[in-house]
């Protein structure tokens, strides 16, 4: 074979060619800019199925293109959404809810009472709140084409608020055909009832997520109020850039290539908030709480001595102030169910008023019988909190005497190891760290951390009989007042065996385009319905 | 000739093999589960440990081994474990953007490189050698993403000139194209551009050196053909052997760049899939860069018969 010039030419032009064949034959119509909101979220949406994981950033596309029973509103009431009619029973057994008309799945069929009943039973397996529910339900008969019950085996004065839930797995409904199968099973398929239509043509997975608005979504009439009231949609089309860098987000933003920046980094939005053309504000008033769970089945920690020892420890200040400055951003907070919800008191609190103590942490560390073995504290190093957190942790250890085990790795390898039950010399752990919004830790049955039992708790697996009761007579009670006194017992009893510790409280600051209108701020989701964009 | 191609194919496949292998136990040992990522940060242990066995990581290590490599060898590169697509239609989607952004790229870096290069040996010593090399350092000692915001912050966010970020097919216009590609392949041409202008100078100056130049030069030969016709072509064996191992610093630089632009190729892909520990895409794309490299460097040596016919195989 004989290699000329003229050939290498000829190859290179026809790999030129061939470069730009694929654009030419994929161009497709697109929605006027104006019509079309970009927005950069918090992560990359890699599963689908938002019954079936927990990720917010899954929950977000479920809000796009499913719909729910009920809705919670911009004062945490839950409101009616697909339910058009709803009643109860004189005895609180039995819950009777009729569909709103006009309901249609994405695929031009109708949304049945059926479908419905499905859902939820798909749900109450994956979720804690509908476990707990479920565990009362002792049926759920459907009556007509549009109607179903709930039957209860005991009054359950949460069933409406668990269903309008709004921390992940939120209660979506779904085709029978989806929710009937292995709720184990992610679902592949992106039917909903929503107001918004999944493109997968235009979609490029880890790229680009792309949804329509829904044509024949129905909305209420009521006026947008969190995440209840009428889904409105405004613009044509929202594309969920996944724009892996957060200084090329920020650029985006400022140059209007996006329009919509979900999470920019904290410790620039005092510059962002100076830009004329951008309107900074947070969505989420509850915000997020950063936390530390201890490891309550290996020592030092499964003596509840040592966990007090830590609770002495924890300056939430300088966690706070190392991450996002001096700021409006954050506050220091040892209300349990986190500071601006419903639940919160102060309880069994002089600890933390009083807190930091190093000369109490070493007498209570001393009073474990702490034998110097090192505390495996997790640091997961490509995490925004998690790995300045476990270096102060790692630091306020070594005053108080306590050798300690920094373990670098990435936030993967955190995912991986918090799960390892072995004692922490065999591949487990101490103490790790993370974040969740306050609005989840608001709710002692929703949250799968304020858990305490043992075994089958969240990582941790704390264990306090005592905790346990007192959140199923929480979930039982009938008013928020019985309900607010249950919630300062259970705070006084954590704070006791000490469940967890926090690390601060923190408002992460969204950030949009001033052409953006219309934004409602909730926490957990963020809802494109209502949006507006002009120019 | 074509034994020789044949010989070289066949190691490709050998090589491409034992990369596998190296990725599939590198990925497989370190820590890092995708289960637990696929699940969410509020997932309850039993969840985690579901995800697991759906996604057969319960089976152990030689059997999930063998399980991809039969896939492979049938073609099929598997499915990505979070977005359930097949690896082969994932890298299908993402290929257009990277062979635009490489392509680009090699194709202005090498024009230039060379034309610093030859200017450079052609006036070495004086003050265009001087700074055409300072240049060079630079462009070799300033990493990738550096340069690439250091462009964005000038040429898009003040001059606003270019946008900031992504891409556009082909399809839509060669205009907008172009006009996406341009800050990413400077950012990812730079060090590109510094490595062969430094041989291309090299390589020059040896060659201006030998007595056919200054017979050259003694019979009138006009400084432009005596440089590219009879210079240039003499000193193009270790350009070429140079662009070719760049290639690897390219594949390298197309991973960061991507990621800096925001550009959707088989680098973002690939980045993605490691944060995600989705092994069957980073086995997949590994594989593709493998390949990729050394069907590149099997050209090059091909292209030395074309530069120097008495290279023989």
């Amino acid at each position: 074979m004989r290699t000329t010039r003229r050939g290498v030419l000829a190859g290179g032009l026809a790999a030129v060619t061939a470069t730009g064949a694929p654009g030419i034959i994929r161009a497709q119509a697109q929605p006027a800019r104006a019509r079309t909101i970009r927005a950069v979220m918090h992560a990359d949406l890699r599963v689908l199925d938002p019954i079936w994981t927990t990720a917010n950033i899954t929950a977000y596309h479920g809000a796009m293109i499913y719909d729910a029973l009920f809705a919670m509103d911009a004062n945490f009431e839950p409101r009616p959404q697909m339910v058009g009619k709803w009643r109860v029973s004189d005895d609180k057994r039995s819950y009777t809810f009729e569909l709103r008309e006009g309901l249609k799945f994405s695929d031009g069929t109708s949304v049945m009472a059926d479908d419905c009943v499905a859902s939820l039973r798909r749900w109450a397996v994956r979720d804690g709140a509908g476990q707990h529910l479920f565990r009362r339900v002792t049926d759920t008969p459907v009556v007509d084409d549009k109607t179903f019950r709930i039957v209860l085996s005991e009054p359950y004065g949460l069933l409406i608020g668990a269903l309008a839930k709004l921390s992940t797995s939120n209660c979506w409904m779904m085709r029978k055909k989806e929710a009937e199968s292995d709720p184990n099973q992610q679902i592949r398929e992106t039917v909903g009832s929503g107001p918004f239509l999944y493109n997968r043509d235009e979609t490029r997975p880890g790229n680009r997520y792309v949804y329509d608005r829904n044509p024949n979504y129905v909305p209420r009439s009521e006026p947008a109020s969190g995440l209840a009231g009428g889904k409105v949609v405004k613009v044509d089309r929202v594309v969920f850039e996944n724009i892996g860098d957060e200084q090329t987000s920020l650029a985006a933003l400022q140059n209007g290539e996006i329009d919509f920046f979900e999470v920019p980094p904290q410790d620039l939005v005092p510059d962002l908030e100076k830009d004329q053309n951008l309107e900074i504000r947070v969505l989420n008033k509850t915000g997020h709480i950063g936390f530390m769970r201890m490891n309550f089945l290996h020592p030092p920690f499964d003596n509840v001595e040592a966990r007090r020892g830590m609770q002495h420890l924890v300056n939430q200040a300088d966690v706070m102030r190392a991450i996002f400055g001096e700021s409006k951003y954050w506050q220091r907070c040892g209300a349990y169910f986190a500071c601006g919800t419903p639940m919160e008191n102060d309880a069994n609190t002089d600890w933390f008023k009083g807190g930091p103590n190093l000369a109490k942490a070493k007498e209570f560390f001393g009073k474990s019988g702490y034998d110097g073995r090192p505390v495996v504290v997790l640091q997961p190093t490509d995490h925004y909190f998690g790995n300045p957190a476990g270096m102060f942790i790692a630091q306020w250890l070594r005053q108080a005497g306590v050798n300690v085990d920094l373990a670098a790795s990435d936030w993967g390898a955190v995912l991986n190891r918090r799960a390892v039950k072995k004692p922490p010399n065999d591949g487990g752990w101490n103490i790790f760290s993370t974040t969740a919004t306050g609005e989840a830790f608001s709710n002692p049955i929703n949250f799968s951390g304020h858990a305490a039992n043992g075994d089958k708790a969240w990582f941790g697996w704390p264990s306090n009989e005592r905790q346990e009761k007192l959140r199923d007579d929480w979930a039982l009670a009938d008013t928020l007042e019985e309900r607010k006194r249950i919630a300062r017992d259970m705070q006084a009893n954590a704070w006791d065996y000490v469940h967890h510790l926090y690390l601060g409280q923190f408002f992460r600051a969204s950030a949009w385009r001033k052409t953006v209108s219309g934004v409602i701020g909730m926490p957990e989701i963020v809802p494109f319905w209502n949006m507006e964009k002009k120019g | 000739m074509l034994a020789y191609i044949a010989r070289r194919l066949a190691s490709t496949v050998l090589v491409m093999g034992i990369v596998g292998v190296f990725v599939f136990l590198l990925l497989h040992l370190s820590p890092g589960d995708p289960a637990a990522i696929i699940a969410g940060d509020n997932a309850t242990p039993e969840q985690i440990a579901g995800i697991r066995q759906r996604l057969g990581l319960e089976d152990p290590l030689p059997v999930q081994f063998l399980r991809w490599a039969v896939a492979v060898v049938q073609g099929d590169l598997g499915i990505s474990i979070f977005s359930n697509e097949p690896v082969i239609k994932l890298i299908g989607q993402r290929i257009e953007p990277t062979l635009s952004l490489a392509l680009t790229t090699l194709i202005v870096a090498v024009t230039l490189a060379v034309t610093f290069g030859v200017l450079a040996a052609w006036r070495a010593g004086s003050w265009i050698d001087r700074s055409l090399m300072v240049v060079s350092v630079l462009g070799f000692s300033v990493p990738v993403f550096v340069v690439g915001y250091m462009l964005i912050y000038v040429f898009a966010i003040t001059l606003r000139w270019l946008p900031v970020q992504g891409y556009a097919p082909l399809g839509e216009g060669f205009g907008p194209w172009i006009e996406r590609l341009v800050l990413p392949s400077i950012a990812l041409g730079l060090a590109y551009v510094a490595l062969i202008a430094r041989i291309t100078r090299t390589a020059m100056l040896d060659v201006l050196a030998e007595d056919y130049i200054r017979t050259a030069k003694a019979k009138g030969v006009a400084t432009a053909p005596m440089l590219l016709k009879h210079a240039l072509k003499n000193a193009g064996v270790p350009i070429i052997t140079v662009i070719g191992i760049g290639v690897a610093l390219l594949i390298g630089g197309v991973v960061i760049t991507e990621t800096v632009f925001n550009i959707p190729g088989v680098g973002r892909l690939v980045v993605d899939a490691i944060s995600k520990r989705d092994y069957p895409i980073i086995q997949g794309v590994i594989l593709l860069f493998s390949g990729v490299y050394v069907v590149v460097n099997l050209m090059v040596d091909l292209t030395y018969t074309v530069l120097d016919p008495r290279i023989r195989y």
